[in-house]
């Protein structure tokens, strides 16, 4: 029953260890390095695009879906939360499920526009969408400041929480507390009937409404729980960087380009490769910043070796070593 | 609207025109035959920019040479890229064949955009002129430069049109991108059909990066607009549809050389992709399909 999983596949003592040694890990290692602030930089950067990628994973990985407009709603999220802020006096802490909302909303009518839409048909649509999207910001300076840049609010403190961002570790806590939100609701999502439907979509689209479930239906699923979440992230990415400008490499097809290399090379179709992935390669470029291009060239040669060599990516290693 | 106006702004519309024609053509003969979207069509644009940078400003040679050099140099790259990895991709992808083979171009256009960094910088390296002078009638001016280009992309489509209508090899490519099985029980070897639509796909967008090289400077980013561009034109004539990119590319010029009267600098693009968007949903066949074709 490779073509659709193990829904119940059962959750034994090791799989149990697996997670726990993982989560141990991402709780303790920006903890133990909190002197260094570079170390925390690197957890959050790599923390956000593993998100992303499980996100991107959500659509091409099981709906099929290619989503080439991907930075499209982040930026939603991301101005939506910070547009909230600076303009009507909203707590930031709304804010970021006001940016998740107006992300998720749109990934919903994105859904909709592209609901008679095939395969790469969905992507090019998507690309245009994120496009006019980015452009229509940079086009309204007057509310959303353009290309001036919008300097965006930080968290206002909680809990005793020191959030000014002087202080990065309880971002990195509240982003890894959503990601573990997210990537269970991703993974509860993909092993219920409802991922059972996304694959079967992805593998015959007009045999699954032969048997009678709406493609419509599971599509638009998937498009709204993908960009939700990817809003609330880019919604959390504003209000940690402080600043936004509508910029290609920020919002457009390099961004873009980046989540989907992190969800190929972890494995489509796994969730948790993305974020295996998303750590190995932001630690490398990150550590590696002295190579400059060089590593936008592997980049690129990963990800045309994925293609070609090791279709799953990363995971194809899993049984060797884990 | 003054009529010399009127006039002026049609030979730019037309001159911009036919270099969207150019690229979308090669963009769309490379999907209509091998069901490829090819996303580093822009960075091939951009290898023929600087073939034609090296053998004009650093050789000295002639521009046609330039515009020939980079011609071959891209049909040598597309035939040795889709021996070495498209079509190793093709063996062993199945119904999955259109993402990835579009994610193995996007891998492509990421390396190439970079090695063009590393090499060359981020210098741009443009030719100011390729014939100076202009010419000039009542109150149009006409450039030399635009008109050499626009002659010569026409002349290149004609060719290319010639080849695919009336020479063997042109017909044996239009079996193959009819139906490839049918195509290869008559006894074509389809394999090589693909190196050659992809190689002339190549080639296209390397003639239309030398031509442009006076407008568009030899840059590791040169390709990224004109690929935009293309892609409007292939989803606005229809993917795949040669026809139909030839029109949409001429169209798409026209528009914005008269946009600019009447829309400021951002929105225009604004506009435009929400029309291919627009076509996308509602008639993703494309604007000039024949009657009854839907992919």
């Amino acid at each position: 029953m490779s073509l659709l999983g193990s829904p119940q596949r059962g959750m034994n003592v090791s799989r149990y260890l697996k997670v726990a040694m993982v989560l141990a890990f991402l709780i303790a290692t920006p903890w133990l390095w909190r002197d260094n602030r570079f170390i925390t930089t690197i957890f959050i950067s790599a923390l956000m695009f593993g998100i992303w990628g499980v996100m991107y994973d959500l659509q091409i990985g099981y709906g099929g879906l290619i989503n080439f407009g991907f930075a499209g709603f982040i930026c939603a999220g991301a101005y939506g939360s910070a547009l909230a802020a600076h303009h009507y006096e909203i707590n930031p802490w709304y804010c970021l499920l006001i940016g998740a909302g107006v992300s998720g909303i749109l990934g919903f009518l994105t859904g909709v526009v592209t609901l008679r839409l095939k395969g790469i048909f969905v992507g090019l649509a998507t690309w245009f969408l994120a496009e006019v999207l980015r452009l229509t910001i940079s086009n309204t300076p007057g509310y959303t400041r353009g290309m001036l840049g919008l300097a965006v609010k930080p968290l206002p403190d909680i809990f005793g929480l020191d959030y000014s961002r002087f202080e990065l570790l309880p971002y990195y806590y509240l982003l890894l507390l959503m990601g573990i939100i997210i990537f269970a609701i991703a993974s509860f999502m993909v092993h219920s009937k409802i991922g059972l439907s996304f694959k079967a979509i992805r593998e015959d689209q007009l045999a699954t409404e032969t048997l009678g479930l709406s493609t419509t239906k599971y599509k638009l699923i998937n498009f709204t729980t993908a960009c939700f979440f990817t809003g609330l992230i880019g919604a959390f990415y504003a209000h940690y960087i402080g600043i936004l400008t509508p910029d290609p490499t920020e919002f457009g097809v390099p961004r873009t380009v980046e989540v989907l290399t992190v969800a190929y090379v972890g494995g489509r179709g796994t969730l948790w490769g993305s974020i295996l992935a998303a750590f190995l390669l932001i630690g490398f470029q990150e550590y590696f910043r002295e190579l400059g291009a060089w590593r936008l060239v592997m980049y690129g040669a990963l990800l045309i070796s994925v293609m070609i060599y090791a279709p799953k990516g990363l995971s194809t290693f899993k049984k060797y070593i884990w | 609207m003054e009529l010399s106006i009127f006039v002026q702004l049609l030979v730019l519309g037309l001159v911009r025109g036919s270099m969207y024609a150019l690229m979308g053509v090669g963009l769309s003969l490379i999907f209509g035959i091998m069901e490829i979207v090819n996303f580093a069509h822009g960075e091939l644009f951009m290898i023929g920019c600087y073939i034609m940078y090296f053998v004009v400003a650093m050789l000295g040679l002639p521009f046609p040479l330039g515009i020939v050099a980079s011609g071959l140099g891209l049909l040598i790259v597309g035939i040795i890229l889709e021996k070495g990895l498209i079509s190793t991709l093709r063996k062993k992808a199945g119904r999955e064949w259109l993402m990835d083979s579009f994610v193995l171009t996007i891998g492509l256009m990421v390396m190439f955009q970079n090695l063009a960094l590393i090499i060359f910088g981020a210098v741009q390296r443009g030719i100011p002129n390729l014939v100076a002078g202009q010419l000039v009638i009542g109150d149009v001016v006409f450039i030399y430069d635009h008109l050499v280009i626009l002659g010569l992309a026409l002349l290149t489509v004609g060719l290319l049109w010639w080849f695919v209508k009336y020479t063997n090899m042109g017909k044996a490519i239009r079996a193959t991108s009819q139906h490839s099985e049918a195509a290869q029980t008559l006894g074509i070897d389809i394999s090589r059909m693909y190196s050659v639509a992809f190689g002339i796909g190549a080639a296209l967008a390397g003639i239309a990066g030398a031509l442009l090289i006076t407008l568009f400077p030899a840059n590791p980013n040169a390709g990224m607009a004109p690929v935009l561009k293309s892609f409007v034109v292939v989803i606005l004539g229809g993917l795949g549809n040669i026809k139909g990119a030839i029109a949409a590319g001429i169209l798409v010029g026209l528009l914005e050389a008269y946009a600019v009267f009447f829309l400021a600098g951002g929105w225009q693009n604004v506009i435009v992709f929400s029309i291919v968007i627009a076509v996308l949903v509602l008639k993703p066949e494309g604007l000039f399909a024949p009657a009854g074709e839907r992919p």
